[in-house]
């Protein structure tokens, strides 16, 4: 038994046309017994920046708070918010601080990054459990159905969505990929940033 | 031998006195004035700042992203407490730094917002622990906390190099404390909205302050209030162009012949 | 060379023919056709190929799956969730359709349910190939029985052929738990038979990972004098219950009856669409979704019922 498996659950963030996307599905287990289906595990950072944290659940919480503690202190001393890159390496710090007995998260961050011409410029990444920190282009995915998530995201994504096509894509990747996943699913959550809004919509799944 | 008892901190006089505090303290009643004032719906502050002149440069404090003030005298230490500093800057800096790592720390532990008087605790603890361990001098800092929390809603709380703290309905560090704290006596009345505490504060700090008029060059100011809608506190440090249109609105802003910052 | 194994095949266990040894010069594919795919074992034991060592039973029980030893290497899978249950009405026999490799879902559409004969159905849980090889093996004893009594076989005594059939493979890796259900001159018959060569006679079984899920609605609605109707909709709302709660069951729910005149295929349910539709119109339906949240609407503490107004 792997104790990345205990609870179960996934995350995908994706990018799209100005504009990011990270989703989850909403399953919390205990191996096999499914426990919770409104477990939250992808949090606001800041107004621009999320982050999604599967893995086990106990770390989610854990983690959250010591994000939280982080982001706060940096906001207070620098007086302004952080920014997505800033963060990634917050979040990729703290994991390696812990390298000889990591949290068994793999986080999975989305935002928009301001650009000094006073634009927006999509932004996500995700780390492993101590924290090396992998920024992709396209799509980035992380928890038990990551390996069907790759699959989905390889076939569905493409450049430049809007933000509605870019939901409608992160989606049915999300809700397909934990299909084939016997840890994760029972419902998902989906949230897309955009420069003057966030869209967060919560989907029906399959229940099994 | 008058040196025999003031050189160190942790040795009482024959008189049973801690002269480096008495020092400190009085370093204090030189700085810049704090003032605070407690009403029944929110906490008001205003500081005198010293450090002025034309070439300081003011463009943080003025369009920084930040949650205003200069970094002179009034802090954000947490989400429900702002501070009001009065003594030696960079001791200041540091007692800041201080509080809100254990604010932080709070909020970490026990997912809550420190208690307002717990955060001034905290902060005493370590201010006394100079006052008794040999080789270090004292902070030489008072400090004005105006809280909020769910036990006691709104707070002041004051404390001093020795590491004594008060709560009061409104009081003043720094320099012409005396004058400021019977003034305060006397026009202090109980029930006091958030408004007329503004109100309040303004008009002593233009009678104590050194220069006649008031402006946003000399002043600090922040009110800590309730948001109803997002239930939790609200800290908001005013930024020089709201301190000017708030003196303007209040009749104190400083007449057209006063160009002396100009 | 030939004769060492010759040799080692000698101490095979329970009646394992030593000619498989070298089955590609023993055996035709065209023989194999011949006999209807049960060439080797028609003519009484059956014979397979086992590794040449020594003692094959020790050797298949350090590398085949088995409750025992969580860390053995062939693994096969054990997610999964059937019932049969007997009433007045005849026997109910209910599974799900998911078959999972670790935490992959492989398939949702598995036939769980082995029909053995027009009067017998067996239940797959364990190992797939297992349930379908010899449940089918013993449809064609079965047959035989038939044949030379002139009369069916009791299902009491189909399901000790198929117990005493497992148990002489015990130690070998062999994994099933079935329920061999039907309707014989005793009436309705459920017996429980697995690989360690356990064999009960019940009224209500339950088996694989979901079972403690199905047992619980199972136990709660269960009583002989139950409907068809009753029985059928207890079926069905004991697999949603497993395939809802066990990650390793779900997909759908696949549902029999097994009346004087044989079994009969009631229907196939979509878990999801139970979950929040309910099984839509049929017998013994309850109208709405099996899901607690569409179970309470406007009945929880999340969305109460509306106050009355005040006088």
């Amino acid at each position: 038994m792997s104790i990345m498996e205990y609870n179960g659950g996934s995350v995908i963030a994706m990018v799209g046309k100005d504009c990011v996307a990270i989703a989850s599905d909403l399953r919390l287990g205990s191996q096999a017994l499914g426990i919770s289906s409104n477990f939250q595990r992808i949090f606001p950072v800041t107004d621009r920046v999320y982050v999604g944290l599967p893995g086990l659940a106990t770390d989610v919480t854990t983690l959250r708070e010591r994000f939280r503690y982080r982001v706060n202190m940096y906001t207070i001393k620098e007086e302004r918010e952080i920014e997505p890159e800033t963060f990634a390496h917050l979040v990729s710090s703290t994991l390696y601080q812990h390298r000889f007995g990591p949290y068994f998260i793999e986080p999975v961050m989305a935002g928009l990054s301001k650009t000094p011409s006073g634009g927006f410029k999509p932004f996500i990444a995700a780390t492993d459990l101590i924290g090396c920190l992998n920024f992709a282009k396209d799509f980035v995915v992380a928890g038990t159905a990551s390996a069907k998530l790759f699959g989905v995201a390889e076939g569905l994504w493409e450049p430049d969505l809007e933000a509605e096509d870019l939901f409608e894509t992160i989606s049915q990747t999300l809700l397909n990929a934990v299909d084939r996943d016997a840890y994760s699913g029972w419902g998902a959550i989906v949230h897309v940033i955009t420069k003057d809004k966030i869209i967060t919509r919560t989907l029906k799944g399959r229940m099994d | 031998m008058a040196r025999r008892y003031d050189s160190r901190t942790t040795i009482f006089s024959p008189e049973g006195r801690l002269y480096q505090i008495e020092y400190a303290m009085e370093a204090i009643s030189h700085a810049g004035t704090v003032l605070g004032v407690l009403a029944k719906d929110g906490v008001v502050l205003a500081a005198e700042k010293r450090v002025t002149g034309k070439l300081l440069d003011l463009s943080s404090a003025k369009e920084g992203g930040g949650y205003g003030g200069s970094g002179e005298k009034m802090f954000l230490l947490n989400s429900n407490v702002i501070g009001g500093v009065a003594g030696i800057t960079s001791d200041a800096n540091s007692l800041v730094n201080y509080a809100r790592t254990v604010a932080q720390q709070h909020l970490l532990q026990y997912n809550d917002d420190i208690p307002v008087e717990l955060l001034a605790q905290r902060l005493c603890d370590m201010k006394q622990g100079y006052t008794q361990f040999g080789g270090l001098r004292p902070f030489g800092v008072s400090l004005l906390y105006a809280g909020y929390d769910p036990h006691y809603h709104f707070q002041l709380y004051h404390s001093d190099p020795s590491g004594n703290y008060s709560g009061w309905k409104a009081t003043c560090i720094g320099a012409n404390n005396g004058t400021a704290q019977s003034l305060l006596k006397q026009e202090y009345k109980d029930d006091l909205g958030v408004e007329e505490a503004i109100g309040l504060v303004l008009r002593v700090m233009s009678k104590t302050m050194d220069s006649t008029t008031l402006g946003s060059e000399k002043l600090e100011f922040a009110v800590l209030t309730y948001d109803e809608a997002a239930k939790a506190p609200k800290a908001k440090i005013y930024k020089p162009a709201e301190i000017d249109a708030l003196l303007r609105a209040e009749g104190l802003a400083k007449k057209d012949e006063d160009t002396e910052m100009k | 060379m030939n004769s060492i194994l010759q040799r080692y095949s000698g101490s095979n266990a329970g009646g394992l023919s030593k000619s498989t040894i070298d089955e590609d010069n023993d055996f035709s594919d065209a023989m194999w056709g011949s006999e209807a795919g049960f060439g080797t074992l028609a003519k009484g034991v059956p014979g397979f190929v086992v590794p040449s060592v020594p003692d094959p039973a020790a050797f298949l029980r350090l590398h085949t799956d088995d409750h025992a030893d969580p860390s053995c290497r062939i693994k096969i899978q054990h997610g999964t969730t059937t019932l049969a249950f007997r009433f007045q009405g005849g026997v109910i026999v209910a599974v799900d359709s998911r078959a999972t490799a670790g935490s992959y879902v492989a398939s949702g559409t598995v036939k769980k349910v082995i029909e053995i004969n027009p009067y017998l159905l067996g239940t797959m849980a364990g190992g797939a190939a297992d349930c379908q090889y010899w449940e089918t093996y013993l449809g064609m004893h079965c047959r035989l029985h038939e044949l030379r009594n002139r009369e069916r076989i009791s299902v009491s005594a189909a399901s000790k052929y198929l117990s005493n059939l497992v148990y002489s493979y015990k130690g070998m890796g062999l994994s099933m738990g079935t329920m061999i259900c039907g309707w014989d001159k005793t009436g309705p018959a459920v017996f429980y038979v697995d690989s360690d060569g356990t064999r009960l006679k019940g009224d209500l079984f339950s088996v694989g990972s979901g079972s403690t899920f199905a047992y619980g609605v199972l136990d709660q609605g269960y009583r002989w004098d139950l409907t068809d109707e009753e029985a059928q909709e207890l079926g069905r709302r004991s697999i949603y219950a497993a395939g809802h709660r066990d990650a390793f069951s779900g997909n759908t729910c696949n549902l029999y009856h097994v009346k004087e005149d044989g079994w009969k295929f009631i229907g196939n349910y979509d878990i999801t669409k139970l979950h929040y539709e309910g099984p839509g119109d049929v017998a013994g339906s309850p109208g709405h979704g099996y899901g607690y949240d569409m179970r309470v609407e406007g009945r929880s503490s999340a969305n109460p019922p509306e106050a009355p107004a005040q006088a």
